[in-house]
C-alpha cells in the first residue's frame, strides 16, 4: 500500500495526480493566499532543478509536497525552455533514484505499477554468484535501457529467462528514474503543453526564477565559449595528435575532429592551424571544406560531430574513460567536463 | 525479359489467386496493415492499399495479378495515407529475417556465381565484400538455393524458436509464425502485444542478444575469485549464464588440441587444460558447478573459450529487418515473383519435415518447353535438371515456372 507520504517522495505517480484532482483547484485558486505555501514549494522546486540541485524531501508536510508537483511542472514548461525542462527532469531523476535505491521491494514494484505500468515482481534469485532482487518484462526493461551508454545495459549482458530480465534493486532504482526523466521531456512534444500559458497571476511569482534561468544558463554558456584545452574527449585528442604528427585522416576522421572544434566555437582560422602539419595540405581546399562544414558556404548548414556509436563503428573511439560512459556524444563528453573543470577552477558552485 | 513476363507465368500465377481459398489469406488485424504489391510484369510498386477482409483482398489480387505482394509488419491507424508520418503508428509485430543469402554455406561455390559491374571479373561462390581485383563494391550477384543452404537456414529458425525465443523470451509457440521467404529463407513473426510497441532501439537488443552481438562473458558469470582463481556460470542457469556453460562443456568435449592452441593463443595452456579435461568437464556439471579445472589460466583465455564455444549458437539474421518498426513483409502464402514458389506458412511441428523445394511448388501439373539459358543443378519436387545451358527442356510444370521466374530460362518455340 502506498501512504500519503510515498506520495509525496513519489508525486508522479497516477494515485498523486488523482489526489491532487480530489481537491479540484484551479490555477486561480492557487494563485490567491491561501495556497501562497503551495506555490512557494513549487517554486522552490523549479529552482532546485536549474540550479542542478534537488529539493529534499519535506515529510512533515505531505500534501503540499504533492499539491506542489504538478504546479513545479506547469512552471517547467510554462517557462518554454528546453533547457529547463531537461535540468527540472535531471534533478528529479537523480532525486528518485536517491529515494528508490533505499526503499522497500514492495513499494518500488508498486511505483514501478502505477507510475509506468511496469510489471516488476520482487525475486530472491541466485545465479552463479550474482543475485537478482527483482524480475522485470523484457518490453518494459528495454522502454528505457537502450538510452543507456555503457555495454552493461545491453540486454545481451543481462540474464534473461522467460521474458524478464532478472536485476539488483539498485539497477531497478536507475531504470525507474530514468523513466521518470524520459517522461518529463517527452512530454514537450504534446500539443496541449505546448500551448500551455501560465495563468497571468501566478507570473509574478516566477520572476525569480527567470531570472535565476538567465544567469545560470548564462553561466553555462560561458563554459562553452570559452574553449577548455582538457576537457577534450579522448577520441578528439587522437586525432589532433595524428594531424600534429603530419598523419594525413581518413574522410570521416577529419569530419569528427572539424565538426567538433567548429561546434565549441573554434574559429575557421584556428581549425586550419592543425591541419597545416599534414603532409597533403591544400590550404583552398581545406579551407572551403572547414567553411562548408561550418556552414558558412554552401547548404548553410552547420553539421554536428557524429556520435560515439558512429565514431566507434569507424573504429575512431580510442577510450571509454569515466565521461565516455556518461556520453553518447563527444559534444556532450566536452560540455560536461568543461563544466565540472571550470566549477573546480572557479571554485564556486551555481548555488 | 523480365520477371518471367510471359504467358506461362501470368497464366499460373493467375490460376493460383483464382483457386487461393480466402483462409490462407488471414493475417492478424488485417485492416490496420498497409498492403502492397509489384504487378507481374511492372517494377513500380503500388503501396498504401488497404482491405477490409481477405475476400476483397482476394477479390483484387485476381485482377491485379502481383508479383509479389507485401504487408506491413505495422499496424496503423490510417494505413492507406501515402505520408508515413500521417499513418499513425500502433506497433509492429516482431520479425526475424533468416535469409541463405546471408549465410557463408560451402555450396554456394556449385550455384552462386558474382561478378564486378566496375571491371567485369566474375567469380562463384560467396561474393566478396569488394572487388579483389579493383576493389569496388559494384557487385552483381546471380544466386541459387540448394537443399543445403535451406537446411541451414532451417537450423537458423529453429536455433532462434528452440535456443531463444522460448526459453529466454518466454514466447509460445502459438504467438510465433513461421513462414518460407518463397525463396532463400524464412520470416519468422511475433505478434504479441508484449512485443507490438517495442521500440526499433528496443528491438536492436533483441537482435544484439540472439546474434550476441556485445556480447560479455564476464556479465554472465565468468569472473575471477579473490584468490586468482576462475570461475563460471551454471548450466543450470538459464540465459546467456547457462548456454555457456552448456556450450563451454560441449566444446570442451569436442575440441582438438589444434583448435583449443588457435583459441587460447598458448601451447602451454592449451595441454594444461587438456590434461585437466575430464577434471574440468565434471566440475562444469557439478552442482553447484566448480570451475577449478581451470586454475592456471587466465581470465582473458577463459573468455576466448568461452566465446569460440558459443560461435555456432549465435544467430543469423539480417538485423535491419528486426529493427525496422514499418517493414513491408511478403504477405503469407503469396507467391514469390522470383521463384514461383509460395512463402508458405508452416507450423512448427510441420517444419522440420517441410522441404521447401516440394512443399512450396503449387503448379504440380502439365509440362513446359522452356529454353534454359544457364542453370545450376536445380531440384524441383522430385525432378532435377542440371547443370544445364542453352538446351531446349520440356520440364514438368513446378520446375518450368521456377527457371521462368529465376530468369534462367525463356519461352521459345
Ligand atoms: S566514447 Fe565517445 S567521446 Fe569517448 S572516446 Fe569514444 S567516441 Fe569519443
Ligand atoms: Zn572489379
Ligand atoms: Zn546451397
Amino acid at each position: 500500500m502506498l501512504t500519503i507520504e510515498d506520495l509525496a517522495k513519489y508525486p508522479f505517480l497516477r494515485k498523486a495526480s488523482s489526489f491532487v484532482e480530489s481537491y479540484g483547484l484551479t490555477f486561480q485558486d492557487l494563485a490567491s493566499d491561501e495556497y501562497d505555501y503551495v506555490v512557494q514549494r513549487a517554486v522552490e522546486r523549479v529552482r532546485r532543478g536549474i540550479e542542478g540541485r534537488w529539493a529534499e524531501l519535506n515529510v512533515v508536510d505531505p500534501e503540499t509536497e504533492i499539491l506542489a508537483y504538478p504546479l513545479a511542472l506547469a512552471f517547467v514548461y510554462g517557462l518554454r525552455s528546453g533547457w529547463v525542462v531537461r535540468r527540472f527532469a535531471n534533478s528529479e531523476q537523480k532525486r528518485c533514484f536517491e529515494l528508490l535505491k533505499s526503499e522497500e521491494k514492495e513499494k518500488i514494484a508498486e511505483v514501478g505499477k502505477d507510475g509506468f505500468d511496469w510489471d516488476l515482481e520482487g525475486t530472491e534469485l541466485m545465479v552463479s554468484g550474482a543475485l537478482f532482487d527483482f524480475s522485470l518484462p523484457v518490453e518494459n526493461y528495454l522502454e528505457v535501457a537502450p538510452s543507456f551508454h555503457s555495454p552493461d545495459w545491453k540486454l545481451v549482458n543481462r540474464h534473461v529467462i522467460g521474458g524478464r530480465v532478472y536485476l539488483k534493486q539498485v539497477e531497478v532504482a536507475r531504470l525507474l528514474s530514468e523513466a521518470l526523466k524520459l517522461k518529463i521531456l517527452r512530454k514537450v512534444e504534446e500539443e496541449d503543453i505546448k500551448k500551455f500559458q501560465i495563468p497571468e497571476k501566478l507570473l509574478s511569482k516566477l520572476e525569480g526564477l527567470e531570472k535565476l534561468m538567465k544567469e545560470t544558463k548564462k553561466y553555462d554558456e560561458d563554459v562553452m565559449a570559452e574553449f577548455v584545452e582538457e576537457a577534450k574527449p579522448p577520441c578528439i585528442v587522437a586525432l589532433l595528435k595524428d594531424l600534429a604528427a603530419g598523419k594525413s585522416l581518413s574522410h570521416m576522421a577529419r569530419f569528427a575532429v572539424t565538426t567538433f572544434l567548429i561546434n565549441i566555437g573554434e574559429s575557421v582560422e584556428n581549425v586550419l592551424k592543425y591541419f597545416t602539419s599534414v603532409a597533403d595540405f591544400d590550404e583552398g581546399k581545406a579551407r572551403y571544406q572547414v567553411e562548408h562544414i561550418a556552414g558558412l558556404i554552401g547548404s548553410k548548414t552547420k553539421y554536428l560531430p557524429p556520435k560515439c556509436d558512429v565514431l566507434r563503428s569507424f573504429g575512431l573511439c580510442v577510450g571509454e574513460d569515466a565521461y565516455c560512459k556518461r556520453v553518447r556524444h563527444p559534444l556532450q563528453y566536452y560540455k560536461m567536463k568543461a563544466r565540472e573543470i571550470k566549477r573546480k577552477r572557479d571554485g564556486r558552485r551555481s548555488e | 525479359m523480365g520477371e518471367g513476363v510471359n504467358k506461362e507465368v501470368v497464366k499460373a500465377f493467375k490460376e493460383y489467386y483464382q483457386t487461393l481459398d480466402v483462409n490462407e489469406l488471414v493475417v492478424k488485424d488485417l485492416q490496420e496493415r498497409e498492403i502492397a504489391l509489384i504487378p507481374l510484369g511492372q517494377e513500380t510498386m503500388i503501396r498504401h492499399m488497404t482491405f477490409p477482409d481477405t475476400v476483397a483482398l482476394k477479390e483484387y489480387l485476381e485482377n491485379h495479378i502481383p508479383a509479389h505482394l507485401y504487408y506491413s509488419s505495422a499496424y496503423y491507424r490510417e494505413p492507406q495515407a501515402s505520408d508515413m508520418n500521417k499513418k499513425g503508428w500502433k506497433g509492429a509485430d516482431l520479425i526475424f529475417d533468416v535469409d541463405a543469402d546471408h549465410i557463408p554455406t560451402p555450396c554456394k561455390a556449385d550455384h552462386d556465381t558474382w561478378t564486378c559491374l566496375e571491371c567485369m571479373m566474375k567469380g562463384t561462390g560467396f561474393p566478396p565484400e569488394s572487388c579483389p581485383k579493383c576493389g569496388m563494391k559494384r557487385i552483381e550477384t546471380t544466386t541459387w538455393v540448394c537443399d543445403r543452404c535451406l537446411e541451414v537456414a532451417k537450423e537458423e529458425v529453429f536455433k532462434l524458436i528452440d535456443e531463444y525465443l522460448i526459453p529466454d523470451f518466454g514466447v509460445s509457440l502459438k504467438e510465433v509464425e513461421v513462414c518460407f521467404s518463397g525463396h532463400r529463407g524464412y520470416h519468422l513473426h511475433v505478434q504479441t502485444d508484449d512485443v507490438k510497441r517495442l521500440t526499433s532501439d528496443g528491438r536492436r537488443e533483441i537482435a544484439d542478444y540472439v546474434r550476441g552481438v556485445g556480447l560479455d562473458p564476464k556479465h554472465q558469470g565468468f569472473r575471477m575469485m579473490k584468490d586468482g582463481s576462475i570461475t563460471g556460470p551454471d548450466l543450470r542457469d538459464g540465459g546467456w549464464r547457462g548456454r555457456f556453460a552448456k556450450s563451454v562443456y560441449a566444446y570442451l568435449s569436442r575440441c582438438t588440441m589444434e583448435e583449443l592452441r588457435s583459441v587460447v593463443g598458448s601451447d602451454e595452456v592449451a595441454n594444461i587444460i587438456m590434461r585437466n579435461k575430464d577434471r574440468l568437464l565434471r566440475g562444469i556439471m557439478a552442482n553447484p558447478p566448480s570451475w577449478m579445472g581451470l586454475r592456471g589460466v587466465e581470465l582473458g583465455r577463459t573468455i576466448r573459450i568461452a566465446k569460440a564455444a558459443v560461435k555456432d549458437l549465435l544467430c543469423n539474421i539480417d538485423e535491419r529487418v528486426t529493427i525496422d518498426v514499418k517493414r513491408l513483409i511478403r504477405y503469407p502464402n503469396s507467391l514469390h515473383g522470383k521463384s514461383g514458389l509460395k512463402a508458405a506458412r508452416i507450423s512448427y511441428s510441420d517444419l522440420e519435415t517441410f522441404d521447401p523445394l516440394k512443399d512450396a511448388v503449387v503448379f504440380k501439373s502439365g509440362s513446359i518447353k522452356v529454353y534454359v539459358k544457364e542453370a545450376p543443378r536445380v531440384r524441383i519436387g522430385d525432378y532435377e535438371v542440371g547443370p544445364v545451358k542453352n538446351v531446349q527442356l520440356e520440364v514438368p510444370g513446378g520446375l518450368g515456372i521456377y527457371l521462368l521466374c529465376k530468369g534462367a530460362a525463356e519461352l521459345r518455340e
